[in-house]
């Protein structure tokens, strides 16, 4: 609660409109380590990581412990999960094949759907996703296995297609092979890992700046005034609206970067396409 | 109310104490990763991916398994059911079938038997007619006889009457005359 | 010129988000017809749409990550 009266005593509403910190950044770099070990620093999003892997282990392991043919409300709705994944992305989107990338796939759209989260969980309020540490390893690993699915299933004829393109008039070829070589293996694994990231930025720094803003001048109404009260209760009405729309946001991101997983391998596997 | 809960514990998650990072506030800070949460990060992933393949996806297997036998089960039932309820149902079907054609015979066998009752008792009635009719003309036939015989019995003794009168009382005509007269006078009172 | 330099990437950063939002705009506006179309394909045009609009999306997240950079 200290931090809390810091962070209000550093918002002046009579001087600012919104309680913005110095730079939008403080907001993201939470590197001071609660323990450190062998100098190794654990910090509170070390913590929140490794938190979003065991919630989603345990939300899939307590969702299908039962086998049961009638499945309770819990089961319906994490096997709803589960079966979209499996139905919709692994299979609809790389065909029958897709059954073999089906973990991957599930684990990814689990663990990103529980990082996302903890935007909007009470006490937590900071999507791990919004550090770029994980949509880049996430990404890279997408990146890693669709160039190796592309090469198991083409050979070196993988590469050799997207540097020269079967198909293409030979003038265009060198052009069309050197953008093709730099979106499929530089932009597509940067744009999947910061799509994700500056999405859950930017919901994490609106709904931080309009509820603070919305806190502090309720609290310090005395000081500031009815008129500017009411601003801030109006901020406090936009941040609930945007609240719900990060609800949809988290949900969307986990699935695209899980739908566009799959596109980049249905596409490194089935290349006449 | 959830709101409200929301907001106080964003601020608490956004009041925590700023570090310093290393490139401090300029540049790139934001977009490099930090070593120990893509450390954190590939070990979380790996825990999920792990569960997801040796877990998951034998235990969807199973619960699918289990799905799928349960419904096919009942969908065997259900077939059972439906050839029992057929196989009822055709056998009502015949016996339904058969006791209709049960009763269009009885129908039949009425019918006839009324027919046959029918035609007898009109010819009996018709016998009997004919019986009673010719008991009557015979008996008209005889009565007429009767009477004939009758007659004639009258009419010669009337005869003989009037032949003994006649003979008795011929003197003259006017004495006949007033005979004959004075006869079919008392011939108007015989009638 | 330090002092600007925050300014001007928050226009340049205005700049990039102008492209992607008609894009995305004109990607779910036909979506929408396509679904209004053939209701029985709506499956099959929301995740194409959802594709097209992570595409169009990035370039302006570039634009956001550059107003980072910047």
């Amino acid at each position: 609660m200290e931090q809390l009266i810091l962070a209000t005593s550093e918002c002046d509403l009579t001087q600012q409109t919104v309680c913005a910190p110095a730079d939008v950044k403080e907001l993201f770099e939470y590197r001071i380590p609660i323990i450190e070990i062998a100098g190794f620093p654990i910090t509170r999003t070390f913590v929140l990581i490794i938190l979003a892997g065991l919630i989603a282990v345990a939300l899939m392991y307590f969702g299908l412990r039962r086998k049961r043919a009638v499945p309770g409300r819990f089961q319906t709705a994490i096997e709803g999960l589960v079966g979209f994944v499996k139905d919709e992305v692994a299979i609809g989107i790389i065909g029958p094949d897709g059954v073999k990338y089906f973990p991957y796939l599930l684990s990814l759209f689990m663990f990103i759907l529980i990082a996302n989260m903890f935007e909007i969980t009470p006490f937590v309020n900071f999507p791990i996703t919004s550090r770029m540490a994980l949509p880049a390893s996430l990404a890279a690993l997408t990146w890693m296995i669709f160039i190796a699915a592309g090469f198991k299933r083409q050979g070196f004829r993988y590469v050799a297609d997207i540097i020269w393109p079967p198909g293409v008039p030979t003038a265009l070829k060198p052009l069309v092979g050197v953008i093709e070589f730099v979106s499929t293996f530089l932009v597509r694994p940067f744009s999947l890992a910061v799509r994700l990231f500056a999405n859950m930025v930017a919901g994490h720094v609106m709904l931080t700046l309009l509820l603070t803003t919305a806190f502090v001048s309720i609290v310090t109404i005395g000081e500031i005034g009815i008129t500017k009260g009411l601003f801030g209760f109006a901020w406090w009405l936009l941040g609930l609206a945007i609240f719900l729309f990060e609800i949809v946001v988290i949900l969307l991101q986990a699935y695209i970067f899980t739908l566009l997983s799959a596109v980049y391998i249905e596409t490194s596997i089935n290349p006449a396409h | 109310m959830p709101y409200l809960f929301a907001l106080a514990a964003t601020l608490l998650a956004t009041a925590e104490p700023v570090p310093i990072s290393e490139e401090a506030t300029g540049g790139a800070g934001l977009l490099l990763p930090a070593p120990e949460e893509l450390f954190a990060g590939l070990i979380a992933f790996a825990i999920v991916f792990f569960f997801a393949w040796k877990w998951v996806i034998p235990a969807l297997n199973q619960t699918l398994d289990a799905r799928s036998g349960a419904i096919k089960a009942e969908l065997e039932a259900a077939e059972a059911a439906k050839h029992e309820a057929e196989s009822l149902l055709e056998d009502y079907r015949s016996q339904l079938a058969g006791a209709r054609e049960e009763a269009a015979r009885i129908i039949d066998e009425a019918r006839e038997s009324a027919d046959a009752v029918k035609a007898d008792i009109v010819a009996r009635a018709e016998a009997e007619a004919e019986a009673i009719r010719s008991r009557a003309r015979e008996e008209i036939a005889a009565e007429r006889e009767r009477v004939a015989a009758e007659l004639k019995g009258q009419v010669a003794d009337l005869a003989i009457q009037i032949a003994g009168k006649l003979v008795a009382e011929s003197l003259d005509v006017e004495r006949q005359r007033a005979l004959v007269d004075r006869y079919i006078e008392d011939l108007g009172g015989v009638q | 010129m330090e002092a600007l330099k925050g300014a001007i990437a928050l226009i340049g950063y205005g700049l990039a988000a102008i492209g992607p939002g008609v894009g995305i705009g004109i990607i779910a506006g036909n979506a929408v017809q396509a679904m209004a179309r053939q209701p029985e394909a709506a499956g099959m045009v929301r995740t194409t749409m959802f594709l097209g609009i992570a595409f169009t999306e990035a370039l302006a997240l570039i634009g956001f990550v550059l107003f980072f950079l910047a």
